[in-house]
């Protein structure tokens, strides 16, 4: 028998990389009523948006208009990676950094998820996930982020599972998958804790999937129920689908964090486009829920009302993103920027469309007037025929996100003014393969960007700084009165929330396509800024599919004295 | 012009032309043209395979390794070669690495959670450029309550 040297058993590669290996148990205190209050403790970023409202708004002021052109790096964590795991041209950094107590959580592109030192940027622990390289995944490799409460770290894999992590060391608490990768389904989403209750959604409405949210008990990952966006026949709103398969492979998936409103008991998601894509020949009808804003009881997920911005979507305009609670003359309303490029604000108890108003320039798909009447245009509807229209596939926005300060009471949105040329191709549906119905390109010039405050109680632009390109990454609000927003070259910027002047820039040296947040330290204000620039850029700027892809996250703070 | 080679004569061709050894055709070895084998699975339900690496191939053997299901892999992974080369594996936590000095045994534990196929590779020099890059595929479903409801659709 041959002799072999002992190589002994392999070993986690974490092992070899100096982290820590452990964090304080800072979670360990982080409740359901404690996330309710998190506007109270704005040290922390204690959820997805900073908040359950969505506003993306941290009180935090020690840095404002005044200093903040003293803004300088204060560490940078460069996430890297060893041998193969995510596809390599299409991996993005696009998580929002949860803070706790000084520890942050941070998920990467491919089931990674970092716990660092907020005040020195010092890895603490780390989990891989192990990801089939081959999940059918539109949009590239992506992860927007975790959700804490009561010890434990809570992610979604691009293999849709949902696990739970001990935030002290990164161990597995529990795993539960939610999704078929064999339909191409996967998942992106950051999770939202709602009571006792992680709540995440679906992705693969590309695929056409039928698109779901689902609840996990926090404590042990036993599924408390599912709610599906498309209702199967017999289910109310089925009778927007024809008969047939359509419904089967309907698409509208959330995944995107919805926002809660704990006094309504009701959560806002947005749901994903239907499926195909532009093929609406064999899905005729409203197509409910695709393309809505679904209030949905955290208790049971029922469905207790919806509004649909995009009837029949032939543009692919996903309404998933972010839906921002605010109030009004002690009206309850919610800010929503879609896709198809309009502004709109709904009575959030009800769904009533209070007002709508466009809020980028090029918009030729459509019309949708003040009563929220939508009018198509343009659109594929000949088989093999292209038609150009604004916006392109990407929206007006992307998901990334808006943001709100109720000191100035404006919102301020990520612009993305880009087209794209779209020709009808019906094609035969099958399981995991891409669904869209049309051949689709999107422009590479003649774009423009800005970062746009609107007035919510009349739809009036404020003001507008104006890019070159589109801005493809989420927009933070601070009680410095700044309005932070990275660029596509790369450049992370300040701006004045009440004029929209610039006021201090910082070259990362990779495009920003994620959502950075705020958080302090003994004081001492902190802005989170992961980078990551590859997933999809052909759908909202192929102008840029040659740049840097970048997979760092800076921390910048005033210098101290 | 040449014909185009089928998937069925294109393993025969590119050893033909030396794509799959070292320093003939190419430099290095062209990825997946190593064997393909399948893991076990033993009456606790984990599962067992060997892969090796051969003298002078700079290839995984098998270099494509199959599993029947999702679960546990209990590796055990030969250097036969007279080069020192390392193993870094896929799995659930963190991927699992071990040296493979010359001519040494080692043994790994995986755990993958579902169907598909995940890298593995020697992350050192260029072993990955040269070949030393294997895939371990997944076979099987997701489990049943994780399937949407809805009728059996077609799959390709």
């Amino acid at each position: 028998m041959t002799e072999y040297v002992d190589a002994g058993r392999a070993v986690g590669q974490a092992s070899l990389s100096g982290l820590a290996g452990i964090a304080p148990p800072v979670v360990q205190d982080v409740t359901y009523e404690r996330i309710l209050q998190a506007r109270s403790e704005p040290q922390n970023w204690l959820t997805y948006y900073g908040t359950y409202d969505g506003q993306r708004y941290s009180p935090l002021d020690q840095i404002n208009t005044e200093n903040v052109k003293r803004l300088a790096p204060a560490w940078v964590f460069q996430s890297g990676s060893a041998g193969l795991h995510a596809g390599p041209s299409t991996y993005s950094f696009e998580a929002a950094p949860i803070v706790v107590d000084g520890i942050m959580f941070v998920s990467g592109w491919d089931g990674f998820v970092w716990a660092i030192d907020g005040r020195t940027g010092q890895e603490l622990w780390r989990y891989k996930h192990a990801i089939p390289y081959d999940t059918s995944l539109c949009c590239g490799n992506v992860n927007r982020g975790v959700a804490v409460a009561k010890g434990k770290v809570f992610v979604v894999t691009l293999n849709a599972h949902v696990i739970a992590l001990d935030a002290t060391n990164g161990e597995l608490v529990w795993d539960v998958t939610y999704g078929d990768v064999r339909a191409g389904e996967s998942a992106t989403v950051a999770p939202l804790v709602v009571k006792d209750m992680v709540v995440v959604g679906s992705s693969g409405g590309e695929f056409g999937v039928r698109g779901h949210l689902d609840a996990f008990e926090l404590d042990t990952g036993r599924h408390v129920w599912r709610c599906y966006t498309v209702p199967k026949p017999g289910e109310r709103g089925s009778e927007t689908w024809p008969d047939g398969p359509a419904w089967t492979r309907g698409g509208g998936n959330c995944w995107v964090t919805g926002t809660f409103d704990p006094e309504l008991n009701l959560m806002y998601w947005g749901t994903g486009n239907p499926a195909p894509d532009f093929d609406g020949g064999i899905r005729e009808g409203d197509n409910l829920y695709t393309d809505s804003v679904i209030a949905v009881d955290p208790d049971n997920g029922e469905i207790r009302w919806h509004y649909q911005y995009n009837p029949h979507d032939l543009w692919d305009y996903d309404s998933t993103m972010e839906h921002i609670l605010f109030e009004l003359d002690g009206r309850k309303l919610l800010a929503h920027f879609d896709k198809n490029g309009y502004f709109f604000v709904l009575d959030r108890t009800n769904g009533e469309l209070v007002r709508v108003s466009p809020f980028v320039d090029r918009i030729t798909w459509g019309e949708i007037d003040p009563n929220g009447k939508v009018t198509p245009k343009i659109y594929p509807e000949k088989e093999g025929e292209e038609v150009h229209f604004w916006p392109g596939p990407a929206g007006g926005k992307e998901w990334t996100h808006a943001a709100y300060s109720p000191r100035t009471q404006l919102c301020y949105v990520p612009v993305q003014d880009v087209g794209a040329s779209v020709t009808r191709r019906r094609r035969e549906f099958k399981e995991s393969i891409p669904y869209w119905g049309a051949s689709v390109t999107v422009d590479s010039d003649d774009m423009a960007g800005s970062v746009s405050a609107f007035d919510p109680s009349n739809g009036n632009e404020v003001w507008r700084w104006r890019n070159d390109v589109p801005m493809c990454g989420s927009v933070l609000a601070t009680g410095g009165d700044l309005v932070f927003a990275g660029e596509p070259t790369g450049e992370f910027n300040a701006f004045d929330a009440r004029t929209g002047e610039l006021l201090w820039q910082f070259q990362t040296g990779c495009g920003h396509h994620s959502s950075p947040t705020t958080y302090s330290i003994d004081g001492r204000q902190y802005l989170a800024v992961p980078l990551g620039w590859g997933a999809w850029v052909e759908g909202f700027l192929p102008g840029m599919l040659g740049a840097p892809h970048g997979d760092a996250l800076f921390a910048f703070a005033l210098p101290q004295e | 012009m040449r014909p185009m080679a089928t998937a069925e004569d294109l393993s025969a061709l590119v050893s033909k032309l030396g794509l799959d050894k070292q320093n003939k055709a190419t430099l290095g070895r062209l990825i997946a043209h190593g064997n393909l084998g399948y893991a076990e699975e033993g009456a606790d339900g984990r599962m067992h395979a060997q892969i090796r690496i051969p003298p002078d191939e700079l290839v995984w053997d098998p270099a494509i390794l199959v599993l029947p299901h999702g679960g546990d892999l209990d590796l055990e992974i030969f250097n036969d070669d007279q080069n020192t080369h390392c193993a870094l594996f896929p799995s659930n936590g963190d991927s699992q690495f071990i040296w493979l000095p010359i001519h040494s045994r080692g043994t790994a534990a995986l755990n993958l959670g579902g169907p598909g196929y995940y890298w593995y590779s020697s992350p050192i020099g260029n072993d990955e450029g040269r070949g030393l890059i294997g895939a371990i595929v997944v076979l099987g479903d997701v489990p049943q309550q994780a399937r949407l409801d809805r009728p059996d659709q077609p799959r390709p």
